[in-house]
């Protein structure tokens, strides 16, 4: 969200909370249903969920941002997909091989698959949509894992080969991310300016039915999916860009599905016992981190006990409570807690503030002046956090600037626009600290953030990480697609890195969702894919749709 | 008359190229561009990618070559196509070789945003100037001072706070009018009449509440016009005359008073044609505000330049309008006697 507007949202998010304090009263209708009566499964009706931000177009792979690839994941399926426990099976594929030497994998397509106008779908589509995303130029964003195949075939209609120069890891996970184009609506097309983009023709439960510019999208059951029906009729995202107006239309039973923020899960909702009634809470673990990276090319962050010292001088447990209201946790390793890849013997540095100053000690800062700030050299230890205009990033850098006071060190805040954040500050290496956070994948391969040989400006190992056995053990991971062996490769990575505090993780904050009650069906407590994982068999029973929508 | 209208027009042209050369450094001066934005920050998206797509756009040209690139093309009316929205044409529809339209974004955006915003200035008006009339005619009586405690009701209210208030107590609490969005989810199955009162009921909040919060500055510029005109030499002679009150107020002053309004209404034509980002950004309405904002933050530099140069346009015949208005209003600026 761009600042100008979360600022907005804060003063509004406060303005509600009071202004719902004040109307005790509703006289909402439908508060004499109850939405807790179990009944049959029976498909149809409508889901209502909002946006904040349109898709500019729904070929994810030129548009590159979450709201087309929120949307366009219901229309197109890939060859694989994580299920509930982010283990991969096959969406389009019915099984896939990897050779001996582990560097050619042949995907088996499902038996007679099909586009949503009837047309089969076979391995020419997936070769055609493996052409679009390297070529040149479409400059697709995410071609650089695509690049990496030597030779793509198709021996049959069925079968879809795909060789690699030596074997990559990450492939299977940039298969279940590729969704496949029909080759015979854009073969010729330039898929940059395509009427397709906003009139697409996919393989999955759902197709658009329509889309009104600034208004809403609406999606429809794909009758031709072979993957089975989804249980709701119809899917509908209205675009509306302010978080608190989301909220008014949640309440007024004009939307059914919403994230939240931590106010509103754990104040707001809980303080009305009419929205208790018709609003389901949920809570997952997100797969996103917020932390705290050193310029490892700046003094005096090249030294490993100054990194640890100020690791133990910040208590993260007081940002998850102050900043996320609880509803975050405390991390050791880059990757979600729970799942395979997430090394279980690790513990998070504690808050040590006696250890943290003998750390600094030790690495040669006293307080020689005697006015609590350290100094070596003659030179006081003070340096400035920059942030995105990110409410919680500035907030989490005001504890943690109070903590380190505490110990002795001088911390100056500073919150910057975005773009000018990434092409001023990132790109040019010009900070000595930053608070951001890593959203990731799902595949452990965190070759772009860590390896030594991606620090060049746009890179992301922007913060000059360098460590030979970190750069080895990432260099192993790609190279094994046995899981097994490649959760040992990671476990011993993220062991390594957190000894090494190159960066401090602040916390992994839950993702916060309510739902409204008719909408059933829904796992919870979430399994680690999160709720969505089985969105296809969500439903809505007869009794509890709206009829106004559900009609036409 | 009609050589002042000629030399106004032609005077536009030079304005306008350097309105667009002045925006067009100053936008680049902020750093970044459209590869910046925040789903680029992606590992899976390569610099490499980042570099093929800003040689697509020609950012990795010299700023003077971006702008003689883009000169060129407004020469020929081309606005060009947008880097964000999927390349869609930033000004006017195009159609490509299947005979598919795209509409363009501003095409989309304007007429919402005039609509809002036109609906919102005659409410304003048609409620200003009666208040201000009123508060300057019983000057200091109980009128006046219910109506300058209004003022400053509305001066210190802000407009969100306002727009949330009613949306929650008109929408949510009471159901009576729809809280955000332009139609209902299923406006393509109503009749026209039904189609005309979604329209309206959807419209009703944000064109009201703009108006309510915007009528605080128009009413005491009304009252104070008045005021002024009221003591005149001119109105004590029609007293003296033995005028009624009603007649002297509402055929000598009144005209008077109003004269400066139009200044104002010229004034305000940036603001039509530009939109508001808040109360777009609060109703969920797709309107010029929210779209040139959104395009300055991801950098989409042909969006940002396309509302710039048809904004400036429409600015300076607005403004050419409200002169040409004062001059038809007040004899005294056509004879010359007095500048609009």
């Amino acid at each position: 969200m761009s600042p100008l507007l979360l600022n907005l949202n804060i003063a509004i998010s406060l303005s509600l909370a009071l202004l719902i304090a004040g109307c005790s009263s509703s006289t909402d209708k439908q508060s004499q249903i109850d939405y807790n009566v179990s009944s049959p499964q029976v498909s149809g009706g409508t889901l209502i969920n909002a946006m904040t931000g349109e898709p500019s177009g729904l070929i994810s792979m030129i548009a590159g941002e979450s709201a087309s690839s929120a949307i366009s994941s219901n229309i197109f399926n890939s060859l694989l997909k994580y299920d509930k426990n982010l283990e991969l099976e096959g969406d389009l594929v019915e099984h896939w091989d990897i050779s001996a030497d582990q560097k050619t994998i042949t995907f088996k397509l499902k038996p007679n698959l099909k586009w949503a106008d009837k047309k089969p779908l076979t391995s020419a589509d997936v070769l055609f949509t493996w052409q679009a995303v390297t070529d040149e130029k479409n400059a697709s964003p995410y071609a650089s894992d695509f690049l990496l195949v030597k030779k793509a075939e198709t021996p049959d209609a069925q079968t879809f080969r795909v060789s690699y120069e030596q074997a990559y890891a990450p492939a299977l996970d940039s298969w279940a991310g590729l969704q496949i184009l029909p080759k015979h609506l854009l073969e010729g097309k330039d898929l940059h300016t395509t009427a397709f983009a906003r009139s697409p023709v996919g393989s999955n439960y759902y197709k658009l039915d329509s889309w009104n510019h600034g208004e809403h999208l609406k999606l429809s059951r794909n009758a031709n999916s072979v993957l089975g029906p989804a249980q709701i009729d119809n899917l509908i995202t209205r675009i509306i860009p302010d978080n608190s107006a989301q909220f008014l239309e949640l309440m007024a039973d004009n939307i059914d599905l919403m994230g939240l923020d931590p106010i509103k899960y754990s104040r707001i909702i809980p303080a009305r016992p009419e929205l208790q009634k018709k609003l389901a809470l949920y809570k997952e673990l997100g797969n996103s981190y917020t932390y705290m990276g050193f310029n490892l090319k700046h003094k005096p962050f090249d030294d490993v006990r100054v990194r640890r010292a100020i690791n133990y001088a910040i208590d993260k447990q007081e940002i998850i409570d102050g900043v996320y209201l609880g509803l975050g946790i405390n991390i050791a390793s880059p990757y979600k807690p729970g799942t395979r890849w997430s090394n279980p013997a690790l513990t998070p540095y504690p808050y040590d503030p006696a250890k943290a100053r003998a750390l600094l000690k030790e690495a040669g800062f006293t307080d020689t002046n005697n006015d609590g700030t350290l100094e070596r050299d003659g030179k006081p230890f003070s340096f400035e956090i920059i942030t995105n205009q990110n409410k919680e990033r500035e907030k989490s850098a005001v504890l943690i600037q109070r903590r380190l006071k505490e110990v002795g060190i001088d911390v100056q805040i500073r919150a910057i626009e975005w773009a000018s954040f990434i092409s001023r500050f990132i790109k040019t290496g010009d900070f000595d600290v930053v608070v951001l956070g890593w959203g990731l994948g799902l595949d452990p391969d965190q070759y772009n953030i860590w390896h030594s040989s991606q620090q060049a400006p746009g890179q992301f190992n922007f913060i000059g990480y360098n460590n030979p056995k970190i750069d080895k053990l990432l260099e192993q991971g790609r190279l094994e697609l046995n899981p097994d062996k490649r959760m040992e490769i990671y476990h011993q990575f993220s062991a390594t890195l957190l000894e090494d505090s190159p960066i401090i993780y602040l916390s992994a904050g839950y993702g916060l969702t309510a739902i409204h009650k008719r909408v059933k069906g829904i796992d919870d407590p979430a399994p680690p894919a999160g709720i969505g994982h089985n969105s296809q068999d969500w439903y809505i029973p007869q009794s509890l749709r709206r009829n106004e929508i559900s009609a036409h | 008359m009609f050589k002042y209208l000629i030399k106004r027009v032609l005077w536009m042209i030079p304005m306008l190229i350097g309105i667009s050369l002045i925006s067009f450094f100053i936008m680049h001066l902020a750093p970044g561009d459209i590869t910046n934005n925040e789903s680029a920050f992606n590992p899976k998206a390569s610099e490499e990618s980042r570099q093929k797509l800003r040689e697509m756009y020609n950012l990795d040209k010299p700023i003077i070559v971006q702008y003689g690139l883009w000169l060129k093309r407004m020469v020929t009316l081309d606005f060009g196509k947008s880097f964000a929205s999927h390349q869609k044409p930033v000004f006017w529809q195009t159609k490509d070789a299947d005979g598919n339209i795209t509409e363009g974004l501003i095409q989309q955006a304007l007429p919402i945003t005039l609509m809002i915003n036109l609906l919102g200035l005659a409410i304003t008006l048609s409620l200003a100037i009666p208040l201000g009339i009123i508060a300057a005619h019983k000057y200091q009586g109980w009128q006046d001072r219910s109506i300058t405690l209004f003022n400053f009701i509305g001066f210190s209210i802000p407009g969100f706070w306002l727009s949330l208030l009613l949306m929650y107590w008109l929408g949510v609490v009471n159901n009576w009018f729809p809280i955000s969005g332009m139609h209902s989810l299923n406006y393509d199955t109503l009749d026209t009449w039904g189609k005309v009162k979604d329209t309206f009921s959807h419209l009703f909040l944000p064109v009201v509440i703009p108006s309510i919060t915007g009528l605080a500055g128009i009413t005491l510029f009304v009252k104070n016009g008045m005021l002024d005109v009221l003591q005149q030499d001119y109105i004590t002679t029609a007293r003296a005359k033995g005028l009624g009150e009603r007649k002297v107020v509402y055929t000598h002053a009144l005209r008077n008073a109003l004269l400066p309004l139009i200044t104002i209404i010229g004034l305000s034509i940036p603001g039509l044609i530009g939109g508001s980002v808040i109360a777009e950004t609060i109703f969920a309405i797709p309107g010029m505000g929210k779209l040139f904002y959104d395009a300055v933050l991801m950098r989409d530099f042909p969006v940002v330049m396309g509302i710039l140069t048809i904004g400036s346009a429409l600015t300076l015949i607005g403004n050419l309008l409200a002169d040409v208005a004062y001059a038809w209003a007040d004899p005294r600026v056509r004879r010359g006697v007095a500048k609009a």
